[in-house]
């Protein structure tokens, strides 16, 4: 049997239609029957043409509206009429009518107070469904155009009864639609992106009717819009420049702003739910790679995105990175690329521990990616994997670029305390770990890049410049030179570095720019300067010294030069240039070429001091030395350009080397203080303030009257229990330095590793009152204490006093192993 | 006013190219669209049909078969009251992923709804799939079974008879519960 006979409706639908179409054929008919009708019906029905080709009596349509204005409470039955009307022309394709019987509908509902809609917009919306029920085109974009002017209506009684479910998916399904003609099918997709983006407006304003944030609505929008956006025809600019742009807009422009809006609606807790299904339809189309499309979406929705949220969307792609570990790298390069073109537009809003979550997020799939087992064979894996750690690296450089400076630091900081060091490795992994190391530094260098630094008390705290000194004294000499290029990006403040990247004689040609130094530089140099710059002057004593190591130390101390110009670093800067010339000079594991290089670096940095000093006997007696050896060895005044062969195998003439007591007169001549100087008496050593070489030298400091009071590192390192004074009592002698010097760096540090090792065992095993009795015998020094702690209280202002103690304690190589005194007292 | 007394949602899943919308256009429209392109995302279709004197309608939704369309036709499976999982008899892959699609409709369809095996084409001469094999996969998994043709007409409408004569056995039963 046929379905559709059996669907004729009971019998007095059935009766009642004979009657209407009997009416419609004829309006004497309607007319006398007309009276037995209730008065709505028959405005009703009124405002049906003869003839369907006429269109809606307007005269008819005026009265309608007036009658149900005036009596809202027949508002309701009108609608169930029309609605009746309507699903009978549907049923019998009288297409005309039903057009007719929508735009009654729509006029009423547009003409009508809110307060009396609520039953009408139930028959409403019944009616747009039949509508969007057909398979006829125009029938379902009428529905969608009904439905968008009731999208665009407030009603001020929310219903919670009414549900959107079927509309959500019918409209994403007319999204998707695929009508062999190409304007039908535009029109129905346009019909289908307007209606969702009516269900949108009308549920999100309101929180107590269905929440379309729902994955269940979203799962179907999502895929839906990214589905008309995907298939653009032609550019869109090009589009809405043409002058029909507005009416000849097409589905992936509406689809486009439809997410726009939609995402800027988006709450908190609702984005999860809104990227979801962003992330499966990127996914399943294989929109990844290439990946325009990705980066277009996400730009869309990062620019739409309430900005506050906008680093969700970030954490959502860096999780969607997590789940997606499995995947080709090639994609996984992708989503990075996607990260790093749009991390910079969350950096802006990213706060506190996002940021650090963001970064250490990215950090762990750097390492998840260096770690993982790549067969070295498949070279075409291995540089997609190479391709998707850099897009890491440079999406991390991109998020950093954008954040203040002060987070910067932070970043940097956080970065250095992930990077492997050296010597810690896990010995099954070397290479990875090493890998990592680089891959870690670049980044920091990266982030560097982009910093401006101002104050070095914020861009270098302790914390940070002293696992970045560590790592300069790598067996590595790339990790060197990243170490010192970030450096010279800290420390640089006036883009000198580029002028300074090799060692030059003529200071005058180099333009540089520098500022007085403030207060805060010298207090930054009289914690940190020298430290610096003997960190500097014992990497350049590794045994593998390259070229670029030498470069990039000399532009690291010509910067301290440049920035931390005070007195105290001139004379610092002075020994080291001394120092450098004696490496220069005694150090002849060294390669002649780098020996040279050496001297080239001590005359260019002594030179670069006297002029930002403006010391004119210093600069006079540079001049002297420059002249010395353009006279007698100009391959000493060329750096990287003498070769192996030309190095002047019967020495140096003296007048071509920086004298130390012509120094010291010329200082004095200055007015400058040279008490800093005075260690200098004897032979060059750049480590002095802060190798164990010091304890023994009676440094005596110039900015406190501490060395008065007899206390030095020999003391120190005999209140140490039961530890000879291995160094002390080393005799302090031109050869006895000069063979430090030459020791290779590995020796003495594992003889400084033994002490600390035996001072460990010592305190950790031997019984307190042991401890006690056994540093209690140093009577001197325990005077010597009480001595000072008695000076320091007296004193008002003990702070300076404090501090000024401090690079003396850091001078221990033992660190504080050496003071159980301090603990034990 | 309303002229059905319930609504059942079915959706239509399955491999590409197994007969999905062939057998919602015999259904619903009688007709038999040779050279039918691929589904695009989800369509849907309407119809009403009198089981004991009760008129129930029908909101058929036929989806994509294509994986890349996953992403919507899954949004879909949730509120459907019966699913019809359909593979086609003369191809033994569409059969081989069933177990596929059934992890697709634990996943994110409703425990409660009602699964249906179709197998399709059963008009050509090719068969691959014997009916017991079919059967034996739908008792195994808990699913009605039928086989179809949409080319020829059969079973299609029984197809759905049972689909609706099922729903409201299902209705009635929670209704006294």
């Amino acid at each position: 049997m046929s379905v559709w006979s059996t669907l004729s409706d009971s019998s007095f639908l059935e009766m009642l239609d004979t009657v209407l179409s009997k009416c419609d054929a004829s309006y004497c008919c309607c007319g006398c029957c007309a009276a037995l009708r209730p008065r709505y019906k028959r405005l009703v029905d009124n405002i049906f043409p003869v003839n369907p080709e006429d269109g809606l009596v307007r005269s008819n349509m005026d009265k309608l509206t007036f009658y149900s204005m005036s009596s809202p409470e027949k508002l309701d039955r009108i609608g169930e009429y029309l609605a009746q009307r309507v699903s009978r022309d549907i049923y019998r394709h009288r297409n005309p009518m039903v057009i007719i019987a929508m735009e009654a509908m729509d006029q009423l509902l547009l003409a009508c107070h809110a307060q009396s809609l609520n039953l009408f917009v139930e028959s409403f919306l019944k009616t747009v469904q039949k509508l969007l029920e057909t398979t006829e085109p125009a029938l379902q974009i009428l529905a969608s155009q009904s439905f968008v002017k009731f999208a665009n209506i407030e009603e001020d009684t929310p219903s919670y009864h009414r549900r959107y479910d079927f509309f959500v998916s019918k409209f994403a399904s007319l999204c998707h639609s695929n009508h062999p003609e190409v304007d039908v099918l535009n029109s129905l997709r346009l019909a289908g992106l307007r209606g969702i983006q009516g269900v949108v407006r009308k549920t999100v304003s309101d929180d107590l009717v269905e929440n379309i944030w729902e994955p269940v609505h979203m799962d179907k929008i999502i895929p839906s819009l990214l589905y008309n956006m995907q298939h653009a025809s032609g550019h869109p600019e090009e589009q809405t420049d043409s002058e029909n742009g507005a009416r000849n807009i097409d589905p992936s422009s509406l689809a486009e702003n439809c997410l726009r809006e939609l995402v800027g609606r988006a709450s908190f807790g609702n984005i999860r739910s809104v990227i979801k299904p962003v992330f499966k339809h990127l996914d399943l189309h294989e929109l990844w790679v290439p990946n325009d499309f990705a980066i277009y979406t996400f730009r869309v929705i990062m620019y739409s995105i309430q900005v506050q949220y906008s680093y969700a969307v970030v954490e959502n792609l860096m999780m969607h990175l997590d789940t997606s570990s499995r995947s080709r790298a090639k994609v996984r390069t992708s989503m990075a690329n996607v990260l790093a073109k749009i991390i910079s537009i969350a950096a802006g809003e990213s706060v506190g521990p996002s940021v650090l979550e963001i970064v250490n997020s990215l950090l762990k799939h750097l390492k998840q990616s260096i770690m993982s087992a790549i067969p070295v064979d498949d070279a075409e894996a291995v540089a997609d994997e190479k391709q998707f750690q850099e897009s890491l690296i440079s999406a991390l450089a991109e998020f950093a670029y954008h954040l203040p400076d002060y987070q910067k630091i932070e970043i940097m900081m956080f970065i250095i305390g992930r990077t492997p060091v050296a010597g810690e490795f896990d010995p099954e992994n070397v290479q990875a770990e090493t890998l990592l190391q680089h891959m870690l530094l670049k980044c920091l260098l990266k982030v560097s890049y982009k910093y401006q630094s101002t104050n070095f008390s914020t861009s270098l705290p302790l914390t940070f410049l002293d696992p970045l000194l560590r790592t300069s004294l790598g067996q590595d000499a790339y990790v060197r030179v990243l170490v010192q290029e970030i450096l010279h990006c800290l420390l640089d403040r006036h883009e000198n570095r580029l002028k300074l990247k090799k060692p030059c004689i003529d200071i005058c040609g180099l333009n540089l720019v520098f500022d007085k130094c403030s207060r805060a530089d010298s207090l930054f140099y009289k914690n940190h300067g020298s430290r610096i710059l003997v960190n500097l002057s014992e990497s350049l004593d590794l045994t593998n010294v390259t070229r670029e190591n030498i470069e990039a130390i000399y532009c690291t101390a010509a910067l301290v030069c440049v920035e931390l110009a005070t007195d105290e670093m001139l004379v610092d800067i002075l020994r080291w240039a001394l120092a450098v010339q004696d490496v220069a000079l005694t150090n002849t594991m060294l390669h002649p070429t780098n020996r040279i290089s050496l001297h080239v670096v001590s005359l260019s940095i002594f030179n670069l001091a006297s002029h930002t000093m403006n010391v004119a006997t210093l600069i006079e007696y540079s001049a002297q030395v420059v002249a010395a050896r353009t006279a007698k060895a100009p391959l000493l005044l060329r750096f990287n350009e003498g070769s192996a062969e030309e190095f002047p195998q019967d020495g140096i003439p003296p007048e071509c080397l920086l004298d130390f007591n012509t120094i010291a007169d010329c200082m004095k001549e200055a007015g400058k203080d040279i008490m800093g100087m005075i260690p200098l008496q004897g032979p060059f050593n750049a480590n002095q303030r802060y190798s164990w070489a010091d304890s023994s030298l009676h440094q005596p400091s110039s900015f406190t009257d501490l060395s008065n009071l007899n206390l030095d590192g020999s003391e120190s390192n005999t209140s140490s229990p039961g530890v000879s004074r291995r160094y002390a009592e080393e005799e302090v002698t031109f050869e006895a330095l000069k063979k430090v010097l030459a020791e290779p760096a590995e020796s003495r540090r594992e003889a400084e590793y033994e002490k600390r090792q035996v001072i460990c065992e010592k305190f950790r095993n031997t019984p307190f009152q042991q401890l006690v009795a056994s540093s209690a015998k140093n009577d001197v020094l325990n005077d010597t204490l009480n001595q000072i702690l008695t000076r320091i209280s007296i004193m008002p202002c003990g702070q300076p006093e404090l501090t000024a103690v401090q690079p003396n304690n850091q001078s221990m190589p033992l660190y504080g192993n050496n003071f159980p005194d301090l603990f034990v007292y | 006013m309303e002229d059905y007394k319930y609504l059942f949602k079915v959706v239509l899943i399955g491999n590409a190219g197994v007969g999905k919308t062939c057998l919602v256009r015999r259904f619903t429209q009688g007709i038999f669209p040779p050279g039918q392109g691929a589904t695009i995302g989800v369509d849907f279709m309407i119809k009403t049909v009198e089981i004991d004197g009760l008129k129930i309608k029908l909101q058929i939704w036929d989806t994509a078969g294509q994986e890349r369309f996953r992403s919507i036709t899954q949004s879909y499976y949730r509120s459907a009251h019966a699913l019809i999982l359909v593979y086609d008899v003369s191809a033994q892959p569409t059969f081989d992923c069933l177990p596929v699609w059934l992890r697709e409709v634990e996943e994110y369809a409703s425990p409660k709804v009602l699964r249906v095996l179709v197998g399709n084409k059963v008009d050509r001469d090719d068969r691959e799939i014997p009916p017991a094999v079919g059967e034996a996969f739908s008792r195994m998994n808990n699913m009605y079974f039928i086989e179809t043709s949409a080319k020829d007409c059969s079973n299609v409408d029984k197809l759905f008879q049972e689909i609706a004569r099922e729903l409201i056995q299902v209705e009635h039963f929670l209704l006294f519960q």
